[in-house]
């Protein structure tokens, strides 16, 4: 039985956003939408799983939503505004986890603190309850290169959610991580979203198993086929998985379930199409 | 031991002490080949050493002055001009103008002389404008193309924190390329002390230690041009260490992962 849950007002919106370059299409009205997830007596956030082939347009679509790049039609927003994304709105964690080299992990911090809160102590204060809770605080003065991979990419985490409205775009966080590491990474995700009710994060991966074990909705994105099967230029997104109507999310090891099982097969198989 | 042997093999990383004792013998070395040398026309140490002496009475401490005070104001003056430049390549209608004035590093001096004689009302303003050109087509190549490879990722990740694009530009262009443009300005400060003998050749009217270099040189004096070459040696090392010093205090975090600290 799923677990109850209602939805609240709409947290990011993709209208319609199509791309071209030099004439070719690469996204073709795209729209999803994300919406606040309201489960009683709990904080719950919002995990979204973005699938799909290589070379699909998931870099440009993330880039959008970013507010780093510019659609050549359509528009995303985000909190209900009635204006297009700015760069900032959104949090982005790259894949190899950027950090300003030439500052510690506190400048980078304080430094993004600072840019949303204006007063120094609140920003300090801030920035010192965060390293506390991801276990950095003892890292504080060392500088980027001297962190180890996941200290690194928590670094990043704290930096991007300091600085942007809720919401984080995390590009392959599963990418060449052992089991272990993969465990971690996906109950930083869990409690990054769980730390705000209105905490969004939208996780692009090539990782079905690891997408799904973390995620409340799939976006699953794919081109459309001519008559003969040869796909046609422009990708969408194809298909959405609500993963809490079919009761796969917020249960522990819940990638042992046979239903989970089963829902990753078919997920497999509808990618093996695209 | 281990260590010994490390010194002869690639990419092995070796102790501060081997390292010392590894420059002492080649230091040594490099004395006794001086030594023994059969050239004739080569100065021996102890004749460097005595013409070091006379010249230091006859003022090559002054003129080394003289000469240092010259190549600091035209270091200063360049690492401003050429920093500037290099910075504002980030906006497209300087870029053409960078790079143009980076392809005048090919020119030589003939001509453009005549043209900085006008310009300048003193012997001195003659050879700081030669210098600091001549200094600043290289640092300004050098230091633009290290702005152009500033991986786009670093931008991205300034824009993503709300910042203004100045405010990328100072905080990914200006301090994240702090310690990359103290390595240029080590380069090119060392370049600044070669090309003085030319711009002191040029305009002899305050002296300076070129002027002395071309001097004894023209009286084939090989002693005294060792001694003054060894003077300039000592005190360019001296700046090179001092600029060095500045990377590693401003800069900590450029070390860090080199395999060689």
């Amino acid at each position: 039985m799923a677990a109850p849950c209602t939805y609240g007002k709409t947290l990011l919106k993709v209208e319609d956003v199509s791309l071209e370059y030099d004439g070719r299409p690469i996204l073709k009205h795209v729209t999803a939408e994300i919406r606040d997830i309201i489960r009683p007596d709990c904080v719950q956030g919002q995990v979204v799983g973005f699938l799909g082939p290589s070379g699909i347009g998931k870099t440009q679509l993330f880039r959008i939503i970013a507010g780093l790049n510019k659609p050549t039609s359509g528009r995303v927003t985000v909190n209900g505004e009635d204006r297009p994304v700015q760069a900032g709105e959104v949090g982005v964690v790259a894949q190899d986890y950027p950090l300003f080299e030439h500052r510690t992990v506190m400048s980078n911090l304080l430094l993004a603190a600072s840019q949303k809160e204006k007063d120094s102590k609140a920003a300090h204060d801030k920035v010192v309850q965060y390293l506390n809770d991801f276990e950095l605080l003892d890292k504080a003065r060392l500088y980027p290169v001297q962190l180890s991979g996941g200290q690194r990419q928590r670094c990043a985490i704290i930096q991007q959610i300091l600085c942007s409205d809720h919401f984080l775009l995390m590009d392959e966080p599963f990418s060449g991580l052992d089991l272990l590491m993969l465990e971690k990474t996906s109950d930083l995700i869990q409690k990054v979203a769980n730390m705000d009710e209105l905490n969004t994060i939208i996780v692009v991966t090539h990782d079905i198993t690891a997408a799904a074990a973390v995620s409340d909705h799939l976006w699953l994105m794919g081109r459309d086929h001519d008559s003969k099967g040869n796909p046609l230029p422009g990708s969408h997104i194809v298909e959405t998985y609500d993963l809490i109507e079919r009761d796969l999310c917020w249960h522990d090891q819940i990638i042992t379930h046979p239903r989970f099982v089963d829902f990753v097969r078919e997920v497999k198989e509808r990618f093996r199409t695209l | 031991m281990n260590d010994a042997l490390n010194v002869l093999s690639p990419n092995r990383v070796i102790s501060r002490q081997t390292l010392r004792w590894l420059v002492g013998f080649q230091l040594v070395m490099l004395f006794f080949i001086w030594i023994f040398t059969p050239t004739v026309f080569l100065p021996k140490p102890k004749e460097v050493f005595q013409a070091l002496s006379e010249m230091w009475m006859q003022g090559l401490g002054g003129e080394l002055i003289t000469s240092f005070y010259l190549n600091l104001q035209a270091i200063a003056i360049s690492s401003v001009l050429s920093l500037l430049l290099a910075y504002l390549t980030v906006v497209p209608f300087f870029r053409p103008i960078v790079t143009l004035l980076s392809k005048l590093r090919f020119l030589s001096m003939v001509g453009l002389t005549f043209f900085f004689t006008l310009m300048a009302t003193t012997g001195h303003e003659l050879k700081l404008y030669l210098l600091v050109f001549s200094v600043s087509v290289f640092f300004v190549t050098g230091m633009a193309e290290v702005v152009a490879a500033i991986p786009k990722e670093q931008f991205d990740l300034a824009r993503t924190l709300r910042m203004s694009e100045w405010r990328v530009v100072y905080e990914v262009v200006i301090l994240g390329q702090a310690d990359k443009a103290f390595e240029i300005l080590r380069q090119n400060a060392a370049m600044g002390w070669m090309m003085l003998t030319m711009v002191e050749g040029i305009s002899r009217s305050e002296g300076g230690v070129g002027a002395m270099l071309l001097n004894q040189n023209k009286h084939f004096h090989l002693s005294a041009v060792f001694a003054i070459q060894i003077s300039i040696l000592v005190l360019g090392l001296g700046q090179d260490y001092v600029i060095g010093l500045l990377r590693r205090v401003f800069c900590p975090y450029a070390a860090l992962t080199l395999e060689r600290k």
